[in-house]
């Protein structure tokens, strides 16, 4: 599960009486009167993941929303992901880190000269950030165990929302997040884009496509189900909103342009929600190969709510049932090629498990 | 499941200056979904979503116009390094032109100092090689359309995002107008 580590803080009243109102009405599973009363400004954040792990609370000037994409920043290029005590650097396509030359999933061992071992994440996190054209001295261990240091300048960078990657000849995309209304337009503009560039390009196939979504956290549900939709028949199931009451309702693929083309998706234990249900839906359908680790097993759904005074509540309303009538919770996906810690990082090696499965 | 990863984003961001993280978890409830999020929802919904979406289209093209524009500077400046290059091409053509005349018009002249005709000589092989490189980047550059891959990309996936959402932006007025009536 990704998260973005910050302290949390309630400075003011939160409107307690509407929130306990929703989420006695609507949330997916209906919490006892007793938890609802317990909820005061002081204990709101901890009583809220007591009734819903999932459930959040923002105040109006912190809230973003999970519809927007990512704005500009000035950065290294890259998230700093913490796995088991080691630290990784999750590389963004066109960043500095990557312009640089540090190979995505690199694991950090030193950052201006000092390891970063017995350091925790959030000041190894804050070594890393800095002020536009400064730059910052990394060692590192690249996939494959070669170590490397390289002076990396920290620059103003856009992501894109879907990011080409392309060891050898196969088009590798990556998706990092399911945002509505701009992933699925998203793709189809980098598959056209890079179908006309692998003709110019000698060798190069566009016959088959892979998918990482080792990072994606999830994001808009609706989004991944269109993107899905994509590669499905008109009318295929996609899935099911199971909310309260029996208020099941299932999403099918609509007509458009659509792609036959073999896939395989990379998949990992941060692929979570959106993507789970992406992967999933594809996977049962006999339309992808899952190549990687288990899933997160998140397969339920949140919605935001803005309350009378600007804030804004975030809560679980709605269960996601696969095609084939079951749910990820709890158990996540199991792949159809299962590999190790270090081949999951080794993005030229799980290209080559790819290829030998398509 | 066990949450094994902590991703920190290390850019800097205003995004991040807030007291909570947002973890990345799906949206739903027929708000602010894909088309086929569109099939459900009250009148309240639908001008939220119109709102939402109005405001995604603008900031896309919003985008997409600063995108242009730097596109347009990154043209601008490779043009005139082409230019540039190309003088400078010529001017070593010339150079060699003349540095080849007149180091045969030595090499034919009785007693001439053979250690200059040498000089020459290196001196034209070294403008060659040199001359070699410069067409071979010149050419490089204009192979590459004077732009750059990702930011062709880029810009073609904000136009693809531009128009569909304002084909969405369509669809829901007119779901809203035939909510109206």
């Amino acid at each position: 599960m990704m998260l973005v580590l910050s302290a949390s803080c309630l400075a003011w009243a939160a409107p307690l009486e509407e929130i306990r109102q929703i989420l006695r009405e609507k949330s997916l599973k209906p919490p006892a009167e007793s938890q609802l009363a317990a909820m005061s400004d002081e204990n709101l954040l901890q009583k809220l993941r007591e009734i819903d792990n999932y459930a959040r609370y923002f105040e109006s000037d912190e809230y973003h929303s999970p519809m927007s994409r990512r704005e500009s920043w000035v950065g290294i290029g890259a998230d700093l992901v913490e796995q088991d005590g080691k630290f990784f650097l999750a590389v963004y396509h066109g960043g500095a880190a990557e312009l640089a030359g540090i190979a995505d999933h690199s694991r950090l061992i030193e950052i201006d000269g000092k390891s970063v071992a017995h350091v925790d994440v959030e000041s190894i996190a804050d070594s890393l950030k800095g002020m536009e054209g400064t730059s910052v001295s990394l060692f590192v261990e690249q996939p494959g165990g070669r170590m490397s240091r390289f002076q990396v300048e920290r620059e103003m960078f856009s992501p894109l929302d879907v990011e080409p990657i392309t060891p050898g000849v196969h088009q590798v995309l990556r998706i990092r997040r399911f945002v509505g209304g701009l992933t699925k337009s998203a793709l189809l503009a980098t598959l056209d884009f890079l179908g006309r560039e692998s003709r110019a390009a000698t060798g190069a196939r566009s016959d088959v496509l892979i998918i990482d979504l080792r990072d994606a956290g999830g994001g808009d549900l609706y989004e991944a189900f269109d993107v899905a939709g994509l590669f499905l028949p008109q009318g295929a199931i996609l899935g099911t909103m199971c909310r309260r009451a029996d208020d099941n309702r299932e999403i099918r693929s609509t007509d458009g342009e659509k792609f036959t083309m073999p896939m395989a998706l990379l998949v990992g234990p941060d692929t979570a929600s959106a993507a789970e249900v992406f992967a999933g839906t594809l996977q049962q359908y006999g339309r992808a190969k899952l190549i990687g680790q288990r899933t997160f097993g998140k397969c339920v759904t949140q919605t935001d709510v803005h309350l009378s005074d600007g804030s804004v509540l975030r809560y679980t309303n709605a269960e996601v049932r696969l095609p084939d009538g079951t749910s990820c919770s709890g158990v996540g996906l199991q792949p159809d090629r299962d590999v190790r810690d270090a081949e999951l990082r080794d993005l030229t090696w799980l290209v080559s498990e790819a290829d030998a499965l398509l | 499941m066990k949450p094994r990863t902590i991703v920190i984003m290390i850019f800097l961001t205003g995004m991040l200056a807030g007291c909570a993280g947002v973890d990345q978890d799906p949206r739903s409830g027929g708000l602010l979904g894909g088309i086929s999020g569109l099939s459900s929802g009250s009148y309240e919904n639908r001008v939220k979503e119109r709102e939402a979406r109005l405001e995604q289209l603008r900031a896309t093209q919003r985008q997409l116009d600063a995108e242009t524009g730097q596109l347009e500077e990154q043209k601008s400046a490779a043009y005139a390094k082409v230019a540039k290059d190309q003088a400078e091409v010529n001017a070593m053509q010339s150079e060699i032109a003349q540095l080849e005349k007149k180091s045969k018009a030595l090499a034919a002249q009785q007693g001439t100092d053979q250690q200059r005709v040498a000089e020459l000589d290196k001196r034209v092989k070294a403008l060659k090689s040199k001359m070699g490189q410069q067409a071979s980047d010149l050419d490089a550059l204009e192979g590459s359309g004077l732009g750059d891959a990702d930011v062709d990309l880029r810009r073609k996936q904000l136009e693809k995002q531009r128009d569909a959402l304002a084909r969405e932006y369509d669809l829901l007025m007119k779901m809203q107008m035939e909510l109206v009536q």
